[in-house]
């Protein structure tokens, strides 16, 4: 089964990681990175997906 | 693991390093095992896992690794992409052609699986160039930590 909307949060989850345990050394800065990274690319993607309905 | 290769004059210039080629082979191969030679265990192991399971997503989920195709260039670019999966990439083309076929086929006759009509498919081909990437972008940290640009 593939549901679009889980494999782009779990794209978004694996994105995510690797640049917050890549870019940032302590657990606090990951995390912030991290929950940065993710929201903008998960709400990013909705937000946009709804924005293309109006274009024709 | 790295060896110096600058001329440094003894001044304040600083010694300029080179990371050892063999690290930055084993670091493409296998996803996170530059980390783990370098003594970043922790970091390794989330690296392997995250690039695992990429791959492994847009292998199940019917995507296609990237193989060189004739006329078109955009595939060399999703080949290169796919490649920095390293023995992942490697492994599964001599999976899907055999080994025969995958070492006979360079650089046109190779299969790179997945299912085009797939509803996957477009999503699977995003897994795996993401893997590949970020592979790539191991390779260049591993380098850094290598050379002592980075921790």
């Amino acid at each position: 089964m593939v549901d679009h909307l889980l494999l782009m949060l779990w794209h978004a989850l694996l994105v995510s990681v690797f640049f917050a345990f890549l870019w940032r050394r302590s657990t606090r800065d990951r995390l912030r990175l991290f929950g940065k990274a993710f929201a903008l690319m998960a709400v990013g993607s909705v937000v946009l997906g709804w924005l293309m309905y109006v274009v024709p | 693991m790295t060896k110096e290769a600058g001329r440094g004059t003894g001044g304040s210039e600083p010694i300029r390093k080179r990371a050892a080629p063999l690290l930055l082979l084993a670091a493409w191969l296998v996803p996170g095992v530059g980390h783990w030679i370098l003594g970043k265990r922790r970091r390794a192991i989330v690296f392997f896992a995250i690039v695992v399971c990429a791959f492994v997503t847009g292998v199940v989920i019917d995507g296609e690794l990237g193989t060189p195709r004739p006329g078109e260039p955009f595939s060399w670019l999703a080949t290169l992409a796919c490649l920095g999966n390293g023995l992942l990439y490697l492994g599964r083309l001599a999976w899907i052609n055999g080994l025969s076929g995958a070492l006979g086929g360079i650089p046109f006759g190779l299969d790179g699986g997945g299912d085009p009509v797939a509803v996957g498919f477009t999503y699977g081909n995003t897994f795996l160039y993401t893997g590949g990437l970020m592979n790539l972008l191991l390779v260049l940290d591993v380098s850094d930590i290598a050379r002592g640009e980075k921790d």
